[in-house]
C-alpha cells in the first residue's frame, strides 16, 4: 500500500508541472492585459499611470522570468494578489502591520461553490442511485425508458433558459421561492433555525438546476453497473439460495454495483470545484465560476492562474483520495493486479 | 445496428436528430424570410401566421433565423468533436500501440487535462482569442478529446493482445497497417457513440458561450444566441427563448437517446 | 417515509416564505408627508474592488464612494459648479491660481474635523507616482497646491487651465488622519472607509451586498432615508426579475423593458414609476482615419449620409435617445445651436462616393476603386445595443455597395489587441459627453500614440488650434464659442459618424417619493438625499427592526 501511494504521489509531480505550463501559457494567449481594463476608457486615465501600472506588476520582465516567478509561487501556495480587486490575496487570508486581515479570494468563493456543488451532488445520488436500479430492474421495460427519456431531457436543457423560467415562476409569480443572492437581507436577525432555512430557500433552485444536468450521467452508470452485477454468478448464487429479491438487489448487488462509484467522485471533483459560470451569474452567487469569470473579463492574471492552479490540485487530490479509496475496497489494485 | 433500433427511444433519437438535419439542410427552401432581412417597425412581435415563431428585437423572423441557426449549430457541434475525435483517437492509438513512455506521456496529459475544470479553460481561451465561430470550434475540441483517447488506447490495449492482430502482426504487417486495418475499425463502436453523445454536449456547450456573449459572431444567428437574445425578456417575448430553447433541448436529447441506445445495442455484455 | 420527510422539508421551506407585497389596497398614487427613515435597496452588476475612487476606478466604485465622500465642488441640477466642501472660490487675476474656501465646522464621520489638510493629502496622494491611479494627469498641471490655514486650499497652474474647476468637482477628498503613513494602494481602508458624506459603510458581504448608513455627522446636512442597500446582481435578467417581484427598488432599464414589458403588466405600472433623463455618453462610429479609403473626407461623409439615425433610435432605442451633432450632452450650453446631424440621404452618399471614384465597375453590388472592393470590418465590444447598430449599419451600407463584416470582441481583447494598436478599420463605440467641454484627449493630434484617445487618428490643425484655446480660456462665453466653432468643423469633417445619444431609463418604486420630476438636467439622482419614503408603504420586513 505505502508503494502504491509512493507511486502515485511521484506522479502528481509531472501532472503540477503540466498544469503549471498550461496555466501560464493561456495567460500569454491572451493579447490585452490588466492596464488595458484597469483604467477603462476614462478620457481622463493618461499613458504614463498605464506604463506605471505595467511596471509595478512585472509585466515587462521577459516571459520565462513571469515562468520562473509563477513555478515558485505554485510550489509556495502564494498567488499573490488580485490586479483588479484592490490587491486582494488571491488565495488565502493575509495580515498587514497594523493587524488588519484581508480574506483570499479563493477562501471567500470556494466554500460557496463546494456547498452548492456537494448538495447538488447528494441530490444527484439521492435521485440517481434509487432511479438507476429501477431502470436497471426493469431493462427495457417502460420504466426503463421513462426514467432514460426523464434524464435526459434533464441534461438536453439549456440550463439557464429552465433557471430564469423557475426563477420567474417560483420567484414572481407564485414568491416562493428567492430570486437571487445566498441570503435574505435580515439574515443576520433571524434565529439559528430561521437562519438556515433561509440560506436553504436560497440554495433550492441554484442546487436543483446543477444537479439536473448531472443526472443522466450518474443514473446510467448506476443501471449499467448493476445490469452487470445482476449477471455475476454470486447473484446467482444468492437467488438460487431462495434469498429475497430485495435482499439480493439492495445488499448483494447494489454494494458492488456501486465500488465504481467511487472513481467517479474523484471525476467528478473538477466540476465541484468549477462551479457554474451560468448559474452563479444568474443566481447571483458569489462562487469560483462568478470569480473565474470576472478575472478573465479584467484580466486579472494571478486569479485565474490561482484559481486553475488550485482547482487543478484540488482535483488532484481528490483523484489521489478516490483511487486510495478503490485500492482499499478492491485489493486486486493494491497488489499491483489491475491498473 | 439493427439491435439499436429495436429500442423505441434511440428511434425517437434518430428521427429528432434526422428531421433537424433535414430542416438546417433545406433552410434556404423552407425559410419563409432572409434571416437577416431587419424590419424596424415589425420589433418583438409574437407568433403569427406571418411568423411562426414571432420576430426579435431587430423585427427579424425567428423562424428563419431559427432554420439557419440549426445550420450553425449543429456545424460547431460536428466540427469541434470532430476535431476532438480525431486527436482523441490519433493520441489514444499512439498510447494504446505503442504503450510504454509513449502510453505514459499521453496519458498524463490525459490527466493533466481533465484536472483544470473544462469550462474554465474554454472560457480563458476563447474570451483571450476572438469568439469567431472557428475558435469556438477549435477550443471546443482542444479541450474535450480526453475522453476518446481514453476509449481508444483501451480498445487498443485489449485488442493488441487478440488472436487476429497478433497473427497480422507475425504475418509481418506494417505499424500503419495494423493499426488503420486491423485495430482502428474494430475499436470504431465506442467511438461513434462518444461522437454522438459528444456532439449533444457541444451543442450545449456553444449555448452556454453565447449566454456569456463569447458566442457566435452577429449577425449570424445560432440557436444559442437567439436564446441568449431572448433571455431578457423570458416573460414577455417568451417565443424569443422558447423555440430556441425547444430546439436545442430537442437536438440534445435526439444524440443522448441514439448513442445511449447505440451504447446499450452495442454492449456485449447487455445481449446474453 | 423518505418522501413524507422530503415533502415536510418542502412545507417549511415554502412556509417560511412570507413575501411581503404590498396590501392591494394601498394607495401609490396618494401624497404622503415628507419623513426620514427606511431602506432604500438597489442592485448593481459589478462589485466594487475598493472604495477609494482614485484607485479603484469601475463604475460601481464610485457610485458607492460618491455617498461617501465628498468633493469641494459638484454640479448643481442644472449642471452649474457649486461649492460641496468649499463654501467659495475665486480665480486670481492672472488665471492661474484658484483658492478654495472650505464651509466652517466640516467633521468625517469618526468626528475629526475635516480641514485644508485633508484636501493637500488627497491631491499629495493623487499626484504621488506611487499611487497607482489613472486619474493623475489633471492634478499633475498643479504646480503649487498649499493649505495656509484650516479652511483654505490654494492651488496654482502653469498657466490658465479652463477645466481645473471640473477636476476639483470629481476629487473625492479623503481623511489625512486615518491614511496618512499607509500604503494606499493596499491599505484596508478600500474595504471599510471613513468618510464625511450622507451615508457611512455599515456592512459590505463581499459577493452579497454593500448596505451604507445616515453619517450623523454628515458636511451636507442628513439625507432623509435611513439606509442604502446595493446588491451585487450580476445578471441583467435576474435583475429584473428582482424588481418585479419588489425586492429591489431601483433598476436601470432597457429600452424593450422600458417601453414594452412594464407597460404591459399592470401589476409593474402599479407599484413602479418611470423615468427618463439624458444619458451621460453618445455612441458613434469611427473610422480609421490613417487606413485608405477613410482618410477621404468624402467617404466619410458618404457613409454618414447613408446612414439613418432614426431608424437607429426607433431600432435599438424603441425611440428612447436622441441624435446628436455634436459631442455634448444635448441641451447644455456647450451644444451648438445651430449644427444639424446629417440627414439621411442615400442618394448623396452614393454622389459623393462616385467623387471620390467609388463605382460598381465589376457590377458584384459592390462599390470598388482601381479594383478594390469598398469593404471594412467594424469592430465593438459586447454591447447589446452597439451590437445591434451595427447590424442595421451593415444593411444600410449594403444598400449604396459597402460590404460591412462585424466582430464583436471582448472588452479587454478590444481594447488591447484592437483599439491600442490602431488594428481596426471602424470601430462602434460610446464616449462619455463629460460636463467640462474640454476633449482635448479625444480629438487632439497630439493624443494619437498607442493607448491614448484619439486612436482613430484624427488630425486636423484648426481643431488642435481650437482645442489649445478652448483649455487656456476662463471666460464661459468665450469659451462657449471656441467649443462651438470646434464641434462644426468636427461635423463637417465627420472623424465619427454620431449615432444616438441614448436615455437613462430608470425604474423606481412608487414607494419613493421626493424625485425631481420630469428629470432635470442632471438627471433625478440629483437630489437623491431628499428622497424619502413613508412610512405607510415600506418593506415591512426591514423597518419591523
Amino acid at each position: 500500500m505505502t508503494r502504491y501511494l509512493l507511486k502515485r504521489l511521484f506522479w502528481m509531480v509531472p501532472l503540477l508541472i503540466g498544469i503549471s505550463l498550461i496555466s501560464f501559457f493561456i495567460m500569454h494567449l491572451a493579447p490585452g492585459d490588466i492596464t488595458t481594463t484597469e483604467a477603462g476608457f476614462n478620457p481622463k486615465a493618461s499613458e504614463e499611470s498605464r506604463q506605471k501600472l505595467r511596471k509595478l506588476y512585472h509585466l515587462d520582465e521577459p516571459i520565462l522570468v513571469q515562468y520562473g516567478y509563477w513555478l515558485k509561487r505554485m510550489a509556495t501556495l502564494d498567488f499573490g494578489t488580485s490586479f483588479a480587486s484592490h490587491q486582494r490575496p488571491v488565495f488565502w487570508e493575509r495580515r498587514d502591520a497594523q493587524g488588519n486581515v484581508q480574506k483570499g479570494l479563493i477562501q471567500e468563493a470556494l466554500p460557496v461553490t463546494l456547498l452548492i456543488n456537494v448538495l447538488s451532488l447528494v441530490l444527484i445520488f439521492v435521485v440517481a442511485l434509487p432511479l438507476g436500479v429501477i431502470a436497471a430492474l426493469h431493462q427495457n421495460g417502460p420504466p426503463d425508458r421513462i426514467i432514460t427519456l426523464f434524464v435526459f431531457v434533464g441534461f438536453a436543457i439549456p440550463g439557464f433558459w429552465l433557471a430564469l423560467m423557475l426563477m420567474y415562476w417560483l420567484g414572481v409569480v407564485h414568491g416562493w421561492l428567492p430570486i437571487s443572492g445566498l441570503h435574505s437581507l435580515d439574515h443576520d436577525k433571524l434565529g439559528g433555525l430561521a437562519q438556515l432555512v433561509d440560506t436553504a430557500r436560497h440554495l433550492v433552485l441554484p442546487v436543483f438546476i446543477s444537479a439536473l444536468g448531472g443526472l443522466a450521467g450518474i443514473s446510467l452508470f448506476v443501471k449499467n453497473g448493476m445490469l452487470d452485477v445482476l449477471r455475476q454468478d454470486y447473484i446467482t448464487t444468492a437467488r438460487a439460495k431462495g434469498l429475497p429479491e430485495k435482499t439480493v438487489v439492495y445488499r448483494h448487488a447494489l454494494r458492488n454495483a456501486l465500488l465504481p462509484l467511487i472513481t467517479l467522485l474523484g471525476l467528478s471533483i473538477p466540476g465541484l470545484i468549477g462551479g457554474s459560470v451560468i448559474a452563479e451569474s444568474l443566481f447571483a452567487i458569489p462562487g469560483m465560476g462568478k470569480l473565474f469569470y470576472d478575472a478573465v473579463l479584467m484580466r486579472d492574471f494571478p486569479v485565474i492562474m490561482g484559481i486553475l492552479t488550485i482547482g487543478a490540485v484540488l482535483t488532484l487530490i481528490g483523484n489521489l483520495l478516490a483511487d486510495i479509496a478503490y485500492a482499499w475496497a478492491d485489493p486486486r489494485v493494491r497488489r499491483g493486479v489491475v491498473h | 445496428m439493427k439491435r439499436a433500433f429495436a429500442n423505441p427511444l434511440a428511434r425517437l433519437g434518430l428521427a429528432l436528430i434526422a428531421s433537424i438535419l433535414l430542416l438546417a439542410l433545406l433552410a434556404p427552401v423552407i425559410a419563409p424570410y432572409d434571416p437577416d432581412a431587419i424590419n424596424v417597425k415589425s420589433i418583438l412581435l409574437p407568433p403569427s401566421a406571418e411568423h411562426w415563431m414571432g420576430t426579435d428585437g431587430l423585427g427579424r423572423d425567428v423562424f428563419s433565423r431559427m432554420l439557419f441557426g440549426a445550420r450553425i449549430s449543429l456545424l460547431v457541434g460536428f466540427v469541434a468533436v470532430g476535431i476532438a475525435t480525431v486527436i482523441g483517437v490519433v493520441l489514444g492509438a499512439f498510447a494504446g500501440f505503442y504503450r510504454g513512455w509513449v502510453d505514459i506521456i499521453i496519458m498524463r496529459l490525459v490527466d493533466v487535462m481533465l484536472s483544470i475544470p473544462t469550462f474554465f479553460l474554454i472560457l480563458a481561451v476563447i474570451a483571450f482569442l476572438d469568439p469567431s465561430i472557428w475558435n469556438i470550434m477549435v477550443v471546443i475540441g482542444l479541450t474535450s478529446w480526453m475522453g476518446v483517447a481514453r476509449l481508444v488506447r483501451a480498445e487498443f490495449l485489449s485488442l493488441r493482445e487478440r488472436e487476429f492482430v497478433l497473427s497480422a502482426q507475425t504475418l509481418g504487417a506494417s505499424e500503419v497497417r495494423l493499426i488503420f486495418r486491423h485495430l482502428l475499425p474494430n475499436s470504431l463502436t465506442p467511438i461513434i457513440v462518444s461522437f454522438v453523445l459528444g456532439v449533444a454536449s457541444a451543442v450545449l456547450l456553444e449555448s452556454g458561450l453565447s449566454f456569456l456573449g463569447l458566442g457566435v459572431q452577429p449577425p449570424q444567428a445560432s440557436w444559442g444566441n437567439i436564446l441568449t437574445d431572448g433571455k431578457e425578456y423570458i416573460q414577455f417575448a417568451w417565443w424569443l427563448s422558447f423555440f430556441p430553447g425547444l430546439a436545442i433541448l430537442l437536438t440534445v436529447l435526439g444524440y443522448n437517446l441514439l448513442g445511449e441506445g447505440l451504447r446499450d445495442a452495442l454492449d456485449p455484455r447487455k445481449h446474453p | 417515509m423518505r418522501h413524507i420527510f422530503g415533502l415536510g422539508v418542502l412545507v417549511v421551506l415554502l412556509a417560511a416564505c412570507e413575501r411581503n407585497p404590498l396590501p392591494p389596497s394601498t394607495d401609490l398614487e396618494a401624497s404622503y408627508p415628507v419623513e426620514s427613515g427606511g431602506t432604500l435597496i438597489d442592485a448593481m452588476a459589478g462589485e466594487p474592488s475598493g472604495l477609494i475612487p482614485m484607485i479603484a476606478g469601475e463604475s460601481a466604485a464610485s457610485a458607492i464612494a460618491s455617498r461617501i465622500f465628498n468633493t469641494l465642488l459638484r454640479y448643481d441640477r442644472n449642471l452649474e459648479l457649486e461649492g460641496e466642501l468649499a463654501q467659495s472660490w475665486s480665480i486670481s487675476r492672472d488665471q492661474r491660481t484658484i483658492t478654495f474656501t472650505l464651509k466652517p465646522g466640516l467633521k468625517w464621520e469618526d468626528g475629526a474635523p475635516l480641514t485644508s489638510a485633508d484636501v493637500l493629502f488627497t491631491w499629495e496622494l493623487v499626484t504621488d507616482d506611487r499611487t497607482r491611479t489613472p486619474y493623475a494627469s489633471d492634478y499633475k498641471l498643479v504646480t503649487k497646491a498649499e493649505a495656509p490655514d484650516a479652511r483654505t486650499f490654494r492651488v496654482t497652474y502653469a498657466q490658465p487651465y479652463a477645466p481645473a474647476l471640473d477636476s476639483w468637482a470629481s476629487l473625492q477628498i479623503l481623511p489625512k488622519h486615518i491614511l496618512q503613513g499607509q500604503d494606499i494602494n493596499t491599505t484596508t481602508f478600500a474595504r471599510k472607509p471613513i468618510g464625511s458624506h450622507y451615508y457611512r459603510l455599515e456592512e459590505w458581504k463581499t459577493g452579497e451586498r454593500i448596505s451604507l448608513v445616515r453619517n450623523p455627522n454628515a458636511t451636507q446636512g442628513p439625507p432623509r432615508i435611513d439606509r442604502l442597500i446595493s446588491r451585487f446582481i450580476p445578471d441583467p435578467a435576474s435583475q429584473f426579475l428582482e424588481l418585479m417581484a419588489d425586492n429591489i427598488d431601483i433598476m436601470n432599464l432597457n429600452p424593450i423593458q422600458y417601453a414594452r414589458i412594464i407597460p404591459a403588466r399592470p401589476e409593474m405600472k402599479r407599484n413602479i414609476a418611470l423615468y427618463k433623463e439624458l444619458g451621460n455618453g453618445y455612441t458613434y462610429l469611427g473610422f480609421n482615419l490613417k487606413r485608405v479609403p477613410f482618410d477621404d473626407v468624402r467617404v466619410r461623409q458618404a457613409i454618414n449620409y447613408a446612414i439613418d439615425k432614426q431608424e437607429l433610435i426607433d431600432g435599438v432605442l424603441l425611440g428612447l435617445g436622441e441624435p446628436v451633432a455634436a459631442p455634448y450632452k444635448p441641451g447644455t450650453r456647450w451644444v451648438n445651436p445651430e449644427l444639424e446631424p446629417y440627414p439621411y440621404d442615400p442618394r448623396k452618399a452614393r454622389l459623393l462616393l462616385k467623387a471620390a471614384g467609388f463605382e460598381d465597375h465589376d457590377d458584384d453590388g459592390i462599390l470598388d476603386r482601381a479594383g478594390k472592393p469598398l469593404r471594412f470590418e467594424i469592430i465593438t465590444n459586447q454591447n447589446k445595443q452597439r451590437e445591434m447598430s451595427a447590424v442595421l449599419i451593415q444593411r444600410r451600407l449594403k444598400d449604396i455597395g459597402i460590404e460591412v463584416h462585424i466582430r464583436v470582441l471582448e472588452w479587454a481583447s478590444f481594447l488591447g489587441r484592437y483599439i491600442k494598436t490602431g488594428d481596426f478599420d471602424a470601430v462602434i463605440l460610446g464616449w462619455g459627453l463629460s460636463l467640462d467641454p474640454d476633449q482635448y484627449n479625444i480629438w487632439h493630434s497630439s493624443q494619437t500614440k498607442p493607448g491614448q484617445f484619439n486612436f482613430i487618428g484624427y488630425h486636423n490643425p484648426m481643431v488642435d488650434k481650437l482645442l489649445e484655446q478652448g483649455r487656456l480660456e476662463m471666460d464661459p462665453d468665450k469659451r462657449m464659442k471656441i467649443y462651438h466653432t470646434f464641434s462644426r468643423l468636427l461635423l463637417e469633417d465627420s472623424p465619427v459618424v454620431y449615432l444616438y445619444a441614448g436615455y437613462g431609463l430608470p425604474a423606481i418604486h412608487k414607494r419613493v417619493r421626493g424625485i425631481d420630476s420630469p428629470a432635470p438636467p442632471a438627471g433625478i439622482g440629483w437630489n437623491a438625499q431628499d428622497w424619502y419614503l413613508p412610512s405607510p408603504l415600506r418593506r415591512t420586513e426591514i423597518s419591523a427592526q
